[in-house]
């Protein structure tokens, strides 16, 4: 899949694509306006990272300019430091897919970009198979031969956000910004993910064994594949 | 003292004085005037008599030592002459006196000429008198004129004055009232110049749209400041933060360096808090939220109560919701939804465990009060005080507590015009009251 990051900060703009090339992801960065709308009317992106503050003009003109080009199914994840609710409101409203907040992290714009695949795609299989489990990202369900996993709400997200990010471990400070947002001063290093994760575990282990759900010591959580 | 009242009252009087200062004028001149018309011809009589000493009538009466006394029928004036008590050398004398005489049963004011003279060895004394009561007829209808038109001018000055004061003045008002009264901020100020013929008020209202330009120049100076600033230590957070991923990627990492790469990412994130809190507060205080949304504080409540959920069965907290009515606020629902987070959140951290949680609330005089009470730690009066501080913590072990939770509460307290009303007491519990001091109760 071929992600286009407009980001004029290029340290920023390195470490993503780092990240999405490791993840399989062909990566092109713009680091001005200009470059960008060149590299748009030439290529179809399957992800547009946009940064909305651009040395030479506003990210939204990038965004308006996109919508108005025909037959054009690029998503568009804003990325900004403006975390404005209004500015949130005003690109989802001009037609944004997503919207992150810097500083924002890498797993969670993975997890937004799968969610988006998948939106974008609704027609082919949603299900992820893990060691027999099939998640099903639409209905929110986890099934073990046919037999549904009674999960809650949150148990299902945490075990989704793992699944998305197998094989890396995943901090408890990401996993609580990932399943309550960004709530301001929430008590992130107390250990309530891990009452979740211990019921999740549990009921996950009445079906198969669960040695590939780790616990990184003192730091979070990895699914091991 | 309203201006208008004064420019009436300033006017009025100083007429009152100048038509006060001209009939005054005006009597004393009359009375001048008519006296040395009167005494010219009182003094043409004299040379005339004078003259006409020598005729057999009035010689007549001289010689025989009799007084002398003629006047016209209506007694207006007389001539008398009465010998004196004779002087040879007469010293220069005479001239006018106004007098009071009785002719006839009739008392009149006279201006009298009277003169001394010697003739035929004898001394006279020679009086002629003209009446004066129609001088005092013309005094008196002067002083009534004077009178009248003075109560006239005042009720037509006071008038006119108030009216004409109230014209002139109007596009002050309209200043006051467009450029200042109506104003809430600076970004939405009306430069559009109010129509006046007076010079003062267009620059009046120039000074103060120029104040109101440089007051909005500073506003979004400030407002620059605080987008630059969070893009200038946000973006950097950024590539840190993604950086230590990448890094943790590597498999050839040791165990030691992941954790430190993890602590690294918990510190940033740290900052991250504390930046954003930062931020908050700042837009709030600046008005930079719109207030458009109608918020149902019930409903809020019963979202929040949803969310932290887990958290309050970790603790094993009672929850008890009491609210009975739905009130509803124009405000910003996020902010709103912060606040009572930030206050339910508190409730929750600073809890015993199995301790519990009312919310209630009451409608007092169309005032409505939210109540939040918990069973926590509970404060003294001098923890109170300092608790809306911005970076003021509680002794704690919870180590993720910033101090900023109570002064986010400040501001959007503040933002939607809401008291707040701290009671607790040291080891058994605090109560948080919130008065909402917009009186739109709904149902």
């Amino acid at each position: 899949m071929n992600v286009l990051i407009v980001e004029d900060e290029k340290g920023l703009a390195l470490e993503v694509d780092e990240f999405l090339s490791h993840e399989g992801f062909t990566v092109e960065h713009a680091r001005t306006k200009r470059s960008a709308e060149e590299k748009i009317f030439i290529n179809n992106y399957d992800f547009i990272l946009l940064d909305l503050g651009l040395p030479d003009g506003d990210g939204f003109d990038l965004l308006k300019m996109l919508k108005g080009l025909d037959k054009r199914e690029d998503a568009v994840i804003i990325l900004t430091a403006r975390g404005a609710v209004d500015d949130r409101v005003s690109g989802l409203e001009q037609g944004a897919d997503d919207y992150l907040a810097k500083p924002f992290s890498l797993s969670e714009l993975l997890a937004r970009m799968h969610a988006i695949t998948r939106r974008k795609h609704r027609l082919e299989s949603n299900d992820i198979n893990i060691k027999g489990l099939k998640v099903n990202i639409q209905n929110r369900t986890v099934m073990y031969n046919e037999e549904r996993i009674n999960l809650t709400k949150k148990e299902f997200e945490i075990f989704n956000y793992l699944v998305l990010n197998k094989n890396r471990v995943i901090s408890r400070t990401n996993l609580t910004e990932h399943v309550w947002g960004d709530v301001l001063e929430i008590n992130s290093d107390s250990n309530f993910v891990d009452v979740h994760v211990k019921n999740l575990r549990k009921k996950l282990s009445q079906y198969i064994p669960i040695d590939w759900f780790e616990t990184v010591r003192s730091i979070g959580y990895r699914i091991n594949i | 003292m309203k201006l208008q009242v004064k420019l009436a009252l300033y006017n009025t009087l100083t007429k009152v004085a100048i038509i006060l200062f001209t009939g005054l004028l005006i009597l004393l001149s009359i009375e001048k005037i008519s006296y040395n018309h009167i005494e010219l011809r009182l003094e043409q009589d004299e040379q005339e008599i004078l003259r006409s000493l020598s005729s057999k009538e009035i010689n007549s009466y001289l010689t025989t030592q009799k007084t002398y006394t003629d006047y016209n029928i209506l007694k207006e004036e007389f001539i008398s002459i009465k010998p004196v008590e004779y002087k040879s050398v007469l010293a220069p004398n005479g001239r006018f006196k106004t007098e009071s005489r009785k002719i006839d049963r009739n008392t009149q004011d006279y201006r009298i000429l009277w003169h001394r003279f010697n003739f035929n060895n004898h001394t006279y004394m020679l009086e002629i008198g003209v009446a004066i009561e129609s001088v005092e007829e013309l005094k008196s209808i002067i002083k009534k004129f004077t009178i009248v038109v003075l109560v006239i001018a005042l009720v037509l000055t006071l008038i006119s004055d108030l009216i004409f004061t109230k014209f002139l003045l109007a596009p002050f008002y309209k200043i006051i009232d467009r450029k200042l009264i109506k104003v809430n901020d600076p970004m939405n100020f009306d430069y559009e110049k109010i129509k006046t013929t007076t010079q003062d008020f267009e620059l009046l209202d120039d000074s103060i749209s120029s104040l109101m330009k440089k007051i909005s120049n500073l506003f979004i100076l400030e407002k620059q400041f605080i987008a630059n600033v969070s893009h200038e230590l946000l973006t950097p957070i950024s590539i840190i933060s993604s950086r230590l991923e990448n890094i943790l990627l590597q498999e050839e990492l040791s165990e030691g360096s992941e954790n430190k790469m993890h602590a690294s990412l918990k510190t940033l994130n740290r900052l991250k808090s504390i930046i954003n809190s930062l931020l908050l507060i700042s837009k709030v205080e600046n008005n930079q939220y719109a207030k458009t949304d109608m918020v149902m504080i019930a409903a809020v409540i019963m979202e929040i109560q949803e969310e932290l959920e887990d958290r309050i069965e970790e603790k094993r907290l009672k929850f008890t919701n009491n609210l009975k009515y739905i009130y509803t606020i124009q405000g910003n629902r996020p902010l709103m939804h912060t606040l009572l987070f930030n206050l339910i959140n508190n409730a929750i951290k600073y809890n015993n465990a199995a301790g519990s949680i009312i919310i209630g609330d009451e409608l007092k005089e169309d005032m409505y009060t939210l109540i939040i009470t918990d069973t926590g730690t509970g404060m003294d009066s001098k923890q109170i005080e300092n608790a809306f501080n911005r970076f003021e913590k509680l002794d704690t072990d919870e180590r993720e507590s910033y101090g900023l939770g109570l002064a986010i509460v400040k501001s959007i307290t503040a933002f939607h015009n809401i008291k707040v009303q701290i009671h607790s007491v040291k080891g058994e519990g605090t109560t948080v009251k919130l008065i909402f001091n917009t009186p739109i109760p709904l149902s």
